[in-house]
């Protein structure tokens, strides 16, 4: 445990280093704020379930490029090498990593929480469902990360890992618009594996096994195969 | 302290490492000396557990490398070819975390990171950024993280490499001060850094090992210094 959380300190400490993520930080916010009050001054409903839906669009565009780095830099710069001959398993290594990526989210995250208090001000809020909303984002933000992170581990250069997982990223995302193409198992299938269905019931208040099941299933599969693919040098 | 039995490896068709065996005794200090692209890396990294021999075993303090690989990990201190450092870190900071991952006590993190600043001579410097060091201090701090657990075997790849004529002077007295309390491999393609620190030469060409002895065996009855003796054995086999 002392190890994950070391290696997590580390990668947190590795974000607030770079000004990619000063710069990350700032804009999403930014552009959180405005969508925000876009929304707000739109609809005239002390709810956060619009906010939501942006955040969770953005977030798509976003987590790539804070994920994009973990493993792939240690692999540019040799570190890997020194990571995988420490007495650190690989599970322990993964874990931290993801660890440090899902505090700095969760701060990010943090700081939209002013938008509660705003609505709780000047409306009557569902506060039920402000609270799964914020679990429901946080939920999907974890599995981005978590896919942001096998990605990384695929390849030593970051533009490759941001690229791939703004792939996988944009199918889980927008297969939902392939849903009027489909009918049946494939129809079933598509709702399923797309985030969309599923932060949708987040907002409205909704905690169903089935979306807890959905994202905590994917970012458990996500850090196993991360930890498979740091291994494959076991097996070439 | 370590027994290497037939090591082959294989990268694709590629023969890599053919049939290698070798035993090292606790406290040797043995330089591995091959060309460019003999394997002398790909033999540190198996002894390392980094990468798995495609045949062969690797025993070290009594247990297999492969099987033991996280037990093995803590005996063995490693510099590889490029020093591993985190680029925005500072100097203290990087060795704090190296010691975390070697399972350096809490209690004795900070002393052992006091230790191998003394050691390696960057107690002045222990806060400068390491992106911000030259090429010999970043050697001196990769030697700083494989000794912060005071590991029984010290393994260095090229720890000299690319460095000017000063900086080798002085990572060179750091391995010599270091090499009384541990059992140290070295490889090099520079047959003076060999002469200078180690007993015993392990010559590697093409992913074999072509002359196994000492250093005074290797001189003997000849007038030949070691660059005779290496080109020699190169042009026999």
């Amino acid at each position: 445990m002392n190890k994950i959380l070391a290696i997590a300190k580390k990668e947190l400490k590795t974000y607030f280093k770079s000004p990619v993520a000063y710069i990350v930080l700032i804009i999403t916010i930014s552009v959180f704020n405005i969508f925000f009050f876009l929304i707000i001054n739109e609809n005239r409903e002390a709810t956060l379930r619009d906010v939501f839906k942006v955040m969770e669009f953005l977030f798509v565009f976003i987590v790539p490029l804070l994920t994009m780095k973990i493993f792939a830099e240690e692999k540019f710069s040799g570190t890997m090498e020194f990571l995988m001959t420490t007495p650190t398993t690989n599970t322990a290594i993964v874990l931290g990593k993801y660890l440090g990526s899902l505090i700095f989210f969760t701060l990010i995250i943090a700081m939209t929480s002013s938008y509660y208090f705003i609505i709780e001000f000047f409306g009557q809020p569902d506060r039920l469902a402000v609270v799964t909303g914020y679990l429901g984002i946080w939920l999907e933000g974890a599995l981005f990360i978590a896919i942001g992170i096998l990605t990384s581990s695929w390849t030593g250069n970051q533009i490759i890992a941001a690229i791939s997982s703004y792939v996988i990223l944009f199918l889980l995302y927008f297969s939902i618009s392939f849903v009027k193409y489909s009918s049946g198992i494939t129809e079933t299938l598509i709702r399923y594996i797309g985030t969309w269905t599923h932060a949708e019931n987040f907002s409205l208040g909704l905690i169903a096994t089935s979306d807890m099941v959905y994202y905590l299933s994917g970012i458990f599969i996500c850090i196993i195969l991360t930890r498979l693919s740091i291994e494959n040098r076991l097996w070439r | 302290m370590i027994i290497a039995r037939s090591i082959t490896k294989y990268f694709g068709g590629f023969k890599a490492l053919k049939d290698i065996s070798f035993e090292i005794n606790k406290g040797e200090i043995v330089g591995f000396l091959g060309l460019n692209g003999a394997g002398k890396t790909t033999l540190m990294r198996i002894l390392t557990s980094y990468l798995p021999a495609t045949s062969g075993t690797v025993i070290i303090g009594g247990k297999d490398v492969a099987r033991d690989s996280l037990a093995i990990r803590k005996k063995i201190g490693y510099l590889p070819e490029t020093p591993p450092l985190y680029s925005n870190m500072t100097i203290r900071d990087y060795l704090k975390f190296a010691a975390q991952l070697k399972d350096v006590p809490l209690k004795r993190l900070c002393v052992q990171v006091d230790r191998v600043l003394e050691e390696c001579n960057l107690r002045d410097s222990q806060h400068k950024t390491i992106s911000t060091l030259s090429r010999g201090y970043k050697q001196r701090v990769g030697i700083a993280q494989a000794i912060i657990n005071e590991p029984e075997v010290l393994i260095l790849d090229e720890p000299t490499s690319g460095l000017d004529p000063v900086q080798i002077l002085q990572v060179r007295n750091l391995i010599k001060n270091l090499e009384y309390k541990r059992t140290v491999i070295l490889s090099t393609h520079i047959l003076s850094e060999i002469q200078q620190i180690a007993q015993r030469v392990l010559i590697i060409k093409s992913g074999e090992i072509v002359a196994d002895d000492s250093l005074k065996n290797l001189l003997k009855d000849t007038e030949l210094n070691l660059e005779d003796v290496f080109l020699r054995f190169h042009a026999k086999n």
